[in-house]
């Protein structure tokens, strides 16, 4: 087995698309941090203090101001509250939520990525792991190995948690750097706060426990590793199913898309909470940002995503094994 | 002397959406023989590859490779299998080397020596480090070739090896399918469209068409049934009565009667032919060759 | 070398998945077992800086009117105040808005509570406020309450005006509050005479309420938009327009005076 993962890595590897990635995230990651240094820069000057706490009151007068305008949806206007009061939580607490320093750029990086960026990296190794060799002919060769078929696409599905699991190293080692460059490399043992529970218009804070920062990222890491395993498994599926690589990245790509405008208006259409695709903001929960629809938590979320990944693995493998190649 | 059967079909079914493809066919391969495997495009031969070396499923029958059962013995059976199906597509973007490495490691116990051997055996050492997408077509065939040999394998299946080669290339290969034959001993299984290549290259011969298997013979015996001779005969009806009670007709082409060679015979009949009246204008003893007895045993001038 | 690359992308990989791994481990381990510890809820300025005395900082609290609705500008009068504040002193000047739109009295009293608020406040030279206006015309509504209704309104309101100069004489003994009184802003209707007696009720009422406490100014505007009122209203014919922010701004600037080092 391990020279299988060997070869599927090999290719992995030498059609560069691990590069790929590393480029797209290097460039991003730098896009970010100047429009983080910009924002920042901003605020001190319309505020004239560096102090954070002004800086955070003055979000929560703005909103509060926004909150009163009448032209405001609904969605909008939950979302805004739930923020309001985290931030006056913090406030009351003395805990500034966004420290400037290269583990907090990393953190929000990470919260913003996880239910696209992240996902679109992986589709970019995933998509056509399978599909490539049905397109270009060499999975005849493949399966006619002295090698079970099912050992063939364990071999790729293995090479792909490895893939992502890289990624995600890389966007983690190039936030941290690229942007320690500009904010400093401190910032580890900022205590920050989670448990925060959104209930309807409501914050319940009897959860509420400290996390020092760098516990918060590996969690964030954690899950955004668990999202980026599930959607990759769907393209996998998607790649075993569909020859061609374009489709399988269409496909996966309208799903993603979907998922983020749907976030932002399935609040009344409740059946929508099984749908993989509003699961994937799993960092909103450490976060304790409103979820989309009313009665998601972060346990709900992950198996429903589970229940996507195990579905799509089955489906993977069965019709892999089973299929006749022409 | 008794050579074993390397590779056993045994009435081989596939129905692919409740049409029947392949409906039945069955056939051995020995050791140390090519093996053609002809039919027009459409016959099922490239599916019956595919099931030959478990890219299919058949629907039902048995393939059995060197006493493995292919559905049962999966990576048993096939480790006695090197292919080709199709083009041989490989990796374009590793170098041949990277390639045949690749397939080496998807197989037991292959030494660095064995990638060595087979790169000489089909002459690309001094491309060999180069990306597979800088070969021309003749070397990626022999690169397929190469990756075929890598395991061993006692039964080669080379769907249609000489598809895009040159003149030259397509002499090559022949002379390189004989020579692993005759003396590497393995059982080859060549499939064409192209019946000159066939008759050149091949000891038997499995004739295909429409998912049936129409002949399975040695290519001497199949050329010698079929000697013809074609009469250029006036008028045509009276002569087909007078040969039709001493032979068979074969077709009529034209103004011509097309019936079996037989050399002692030929005159009495002619004898016939004139005595009645008929005009003989010609008689043209036919070369054997395997076009015709294909063009008659896939019906190629009947319609069905 | 070239199995190096792949062998090492493999093994890295394989280290980071651990990693990833462990950190899905303690997501689980936190978030679905953890009890909960709270953080101390009493907040600790420790290193807490005492306002910068070379700056002057300026807190303004209250409703739409601080906020400067109306004012495409988006200055408000306390922007216009900051203008002309600028032209008679040297030292640096910092504003911190804090007003929130459509707020109440009973509003601001809460918001006053806020611990962040209060550290704020503090901090100020000098506060400016307006407040009151939502709780007497709720919108326009005002024309067509009772007096009843309105003189209900009018002591809760008072009862809040109270506690809120309480809490910010309490929090900061020393800033110089600028409470801006109420206009009518509808003087040019019909019934102008009855709604400009209830404003005048009212700022007089407020007055009285900041006059029990220190250095609390009422500064009445009602007398800038006395006439022509329409030429210093926004187009919904209750905020000010830039023009009328700059009066009042112009008011309240005029009552800030400098000592003779900070002059310009």
């Amino acid at each position: 087995m391990s020279n299988l993962v060997y070869n599927e890595m090999l290719k992995i590897v030498r059609k560069k698309r691990l590069w790929v990635i590393v480029a797209i995230v290097a460039v991003l990651v730098a896009l970010f941090t100047y429009a983080q240094y910009k924002r920042v820069q901003e605020m001190q000057e319309r505020l004239g203090t560096t102090d954070w706490r002004t800086q955070l009151q003055q979000q929560i007068i703005d909103a509060q101001n926004r909150l009163n305008s009448s032209s405001i949806s609904d969605e909008w206007r939950k979302y805004l509250q739930i923020r309001l009061k985290q931030q006056q939580y913090y406030l009351e607490h003395d805990i500034n939520p966004s420290a400037p320093g290269a583990p907090t750029f990393m953190r929000m990086f990470i919260e913003n990525a996880i239910d696209l960026f992240l996902p679109l990296l992986v589709m970019v190794v995933a998509a056509d792991l399978v599909s490539s060799e049905a397109s270009g002919g060499t999975i005849k060769l493949l399966l006619t190995r002295p090698v079970k078929r099912g050992a063939v696409l364990l071999s790729k599905y293995i090479a792909l948690l490895l893939s992502i699991s890289f990624i995600l190293l890389t966007v983690a080692f190039l936030s941290y750097f690229i942007s320690g460059a500009v904010f400093g490399y401190e910032g580890w043992r900022l205590p920050l706060l989670t448990g925060f529970v959104a209930q309807g218009e409501e914050l319940n804070t009897a959860n509420v426990h400290m996390l020092p920062q760098w516990k918060y990222v590996l969690i964030e890491l954690g899950l955004a590793w668990f999202v980026c395993i599930v959607v990759g498994t769907l393209t996998f599926m998607l790649s075993v199913l569909v020859r061609s690589t374009a489709a399988v990245m269409g496909i996966m790509l309208a799903a993603l898309i979907s998922g983020a405008i749907l976030s932002n208006m399935v609040s009344s259409w409740h059946s929508a909470k099984y749908l993989f695709m509003v699961n994937l903001r799993l960092t909103d929960y450490i976060s304790g940002t409103a979820p989309p629809i009313e009665g998601m938590t972060l346990g709900f979320s992950m198996t429903v995503l589970a229940v996507w990944g195990l579905a799509a693995l089955a489906i993977s493998f069965i019709v892999f094994t089973k299929r006749d190649i022409y | 002397m008794t050579k074993q059967a390397t590779l056993i079909v045994e009435n081989l079914r596939k129905t692919i959406r409740r049409k029947e493809i392949i409906k039945g066919i069955s056939f051995e391969l020995k050791e140390g023989e090519v093996f053609g495997f002809l039919g027009p495009n459409g016959a099922g031969k490239t599916t019956t590859i595919r099931m030959l070396v478990g890219l299919i499923k058949p629907t039902a029958g048995r393939i059995s490779i060197c006493g493995y059962d292919l559905e049962r013995q999966f990576t048993e059976a096939i480790r006695h299998i090197g292919c080709i199906v199709e083009n041989p597509e490989l990796y374009p973007y590793l170098s041949g080397w990277e390639n045949l490495e690749h397939f080496a490691r998807m197989v037991r116990d292959i030494p660095k020596e064995r990638i060595v051997e087979v790169v000489e055996l089909v002459g690309l050492q001094n491309r060999i480090h180069d990306r597979v997408s800088t070969y021309s077509l003749g070397m990626r065939q022999r690169l397929g070739i190469a990756q075929a040999l890598l395991g061993k394998p006692k039964v080669l299946i080379l769907d249609e090896p000489t598809n895009g080669l040159d003149p030259v290339g397509i002499r090559e290969m022949r002379g390189f399918i004989r020579f692993l034959a005759e003396t590497e001993g393995l059982s080859v299984l060549v499939s064409s469209h192209l019946l000159s290549e066939i008759q050149l290259m091949c000891d038997r011969v499995a004739i295909m068409a429409k998912g049936t298997l129409l002949r399975v013979d040695t290519v001497e015996h199949l050329l010698k049934e079929q000697a013809r001779v074609a009469w250029k005969v006036e008028p045509l009806e009276m002569a087909k009565a007078i040969l039709a009670a001493e032979t068979s007709i074969f077709r009529i082409d034209g103004d011509t009667l097309i019936t079996p060679y037989e050399p002692k015979k030929l005159s009495v009949w002619n004898k016939k032919l004139v005595e009645a009246g008929v005009a003989v204008h010609e008689i043209q003893p036919k070369l054997p060759t395997l076009e015709d007895l294909f063009i008659e045993l896939t019906g190629g001038e009947t319609i069905e | 070398m070239r199995r190096g690359i792949v062998s090492t992308i493999t093994i890295v990989s394989v280290l980071a998945g651990i990693l990833w791994i462990s950190g899905l481990a303690m997501t689980i381990q936190d978030q679905f077992f953890s009890t909960a510890m709270p953080p101390a809820d009493t907040t600790k300025y420790t290193k807490e800086k005492k306002a910068d005395s070379r700056e002057i900082y300026i807190v303004a609290l209250g409703d739409s009117l601080t906020r400067g609705t109306g004012d495409e500008s988006g200055k408000g009068y306390v922007g216009y105040m900051v203008d002309q504040l600028r032209k008679k002193t040297t030292k640096p000047i910092r504003v911190t808005n804090l007003a929130i739109k459509g707020q109440r009295s009973d509003g601001l009293l809460k918001q006053l509570g806020q611990t962040e608020i209060q550290r704020q406040l503090k901090l100020a030279n000098i506060v400016v406020m307006t407040i009151g206006g939502n709780d007497l015309f709720q919108g326009g509504e005002a024309l067509r309450l009772t007096p009843k209704q309105i003189e209900q309104a009018k002591d809760s309101y008072l009862r809040n005006l109270d506690r809120i100069f309480q809490t910010i004489r309490r929090v900061n003994k020393d800033a110089v509050v600028f409470y801006i009184g109420l206009y009518n802003p509808f003087s040019d209707l019909g019934d102008a005479k009855k709604t400009s007696a209830i404003v005048r009720q009212w700022n007089f009422a407020s007055a009285e309420t900041a006059a029990r406490y220190p250095n609390i100014i009422a500064v009445p505007t009602f007398d800038l938009f006395a006439l022509h009122v329409n030429d210093y209203l926004y187009s919904d014919h209750f905020h000010p327009n830039k023009d009328g922010y700059k009066r009042i701004g112009e008011r309240v600037a005029s009552l800030i005076t400098f000592t003779e080092g900070d002059k310009k």
